[in-house]
């Protein structure tokens, strides 16, 4: 009922002046045609702002609940996946690269570790991990040994948005890959707070930009920029300090107590 | 619109009322679940690699 007089006062002040008397509160005529007309526009605004609304709600919160859900599940099978290894005879580097190949702590983003799968699709990063290049440059993974770069992606924004606090690294700070048997301590070295989404050269083996010139052990980390946007891309480099063999009760290295 | 909707409805106010509600709230999921994931990709809020595309 409340909709209806809700029409009917559109359809007054849809018209010049007062209504005709007699003409009754429906009208007649070009006028109710036009009224009507200009009703129905306005609400389809209102519901256009509604729409909106709704698909900021969706990608600030309700992807992030979708995917830290995907990401704690899929964290859990690694773990599992690690624990019953270590029960057995520590088989030769079973490595599961399916559900992901280890996590990496940076405490200047947070508590917290982020799984890393291999692949940098949005298919693999709405499930709330970070994932490591494999187009258009490849990424040597530390587990390789080999000198390289170990270039990885993750959201800002939305879907875990677990780089979310990636302008919070400073040159100095600590970001721990965790494997298996081997925790890799990287420091980070140099910032790129902005640069252009074809820049693919900071994920070179030697990324020049960030001012090395030799071979190395180096970890990129890219995300988008500024939040909420996906304009530029920011870019975090470290390289690689020494690494810790896992014990028993998985003691993480000082760098994470 | 709203107003066609609601007359179209059947029952009291209040039935109406827990209609539109039940209306709201199926559409409030398909956007949620087909919706909004078929746009995302096409709008420039998500791309966090760098590509040469």
């Amino acid at each position: 009922m409340a909709a209806t007089t809700d029409t009917e006062q559109h359809e007054h002040a849809g018209e010049d002046g007062p209504p005709e008397p007699g003409a009754g509160p429906r009208g007649r005529g070009p006028r109710r045609i036009v009224a009507q007309a200009v009703s129905v526009f306005g609400e389809l605004l209102i519901t256009a702002g509604l729409v909106l609304g709704l698909f900021v709600v969706y990608s600030l919160w309700w992807t992030n609940v979708v995917a830290d859900r995907a990401a704690d599940k899929q964290a859990e099978k690694v773990r599992d996946h690690w624990a019953q290894d270590r029960v057995g005879a520590d088989g030769p580097g079973a490595l599961d690269t399916k559900a992901g190949i280890g996590f990496l702590h940076v405490p200047a983003m947070g508590e917290g570790d982020v799984l890393v799968e291999k692949g940098t699709s949005m298919k693999v990063l709405n499930d709330g991990v970070a994932g490591y290049y494999t187009d258009p440059v490849e990424a040597t993974l530390p587990t390789s040994g080999k000198k390289g770069n170990f270039a990885l992606a993750a959201h800002r924004d939305g879907h875990g948005a677990k780089f979310h606090n990636i302008d919070k690294i400073e040159k100095g700070d600590p970001i721990v890959f965790e494997t298996k048997d081997t925790w890799y301590v990287y420091k980070a070295y140099a910032v790129l707070p902005e640069t252009s989404k074809f820049n693919v050269d900071v994920l070179d083996a030697v990324p020049g930009e960030s001012g090395k010139k030799k071979a190395g052990h180096y970890i990129t980390l890219t995300t988008c920029t500024p939040v909420y946007t996906s304009r530029y891309r920011y870019v975090v480099w470290g390289e690689l300090v020494r690494t810790e063999k896992v014990d028993g009760e998985r003691t993480p290295p000082k760098e994470l107590r | 619109m709203y107003g066609w909707i609601w007359r179209h409805l059947p029952g009291n106010a209040w039935v109406k009322a827990l209609l539109s509600l039940m209306l709201a709230m199926i559409v409030v999921y398909v956007l949620f679940q087909y919706v909004f994931p078929w746009a995302e990709p096409l709008l420039p809020f998500n791309d966090v690699t760098v590509d040469n595309q």
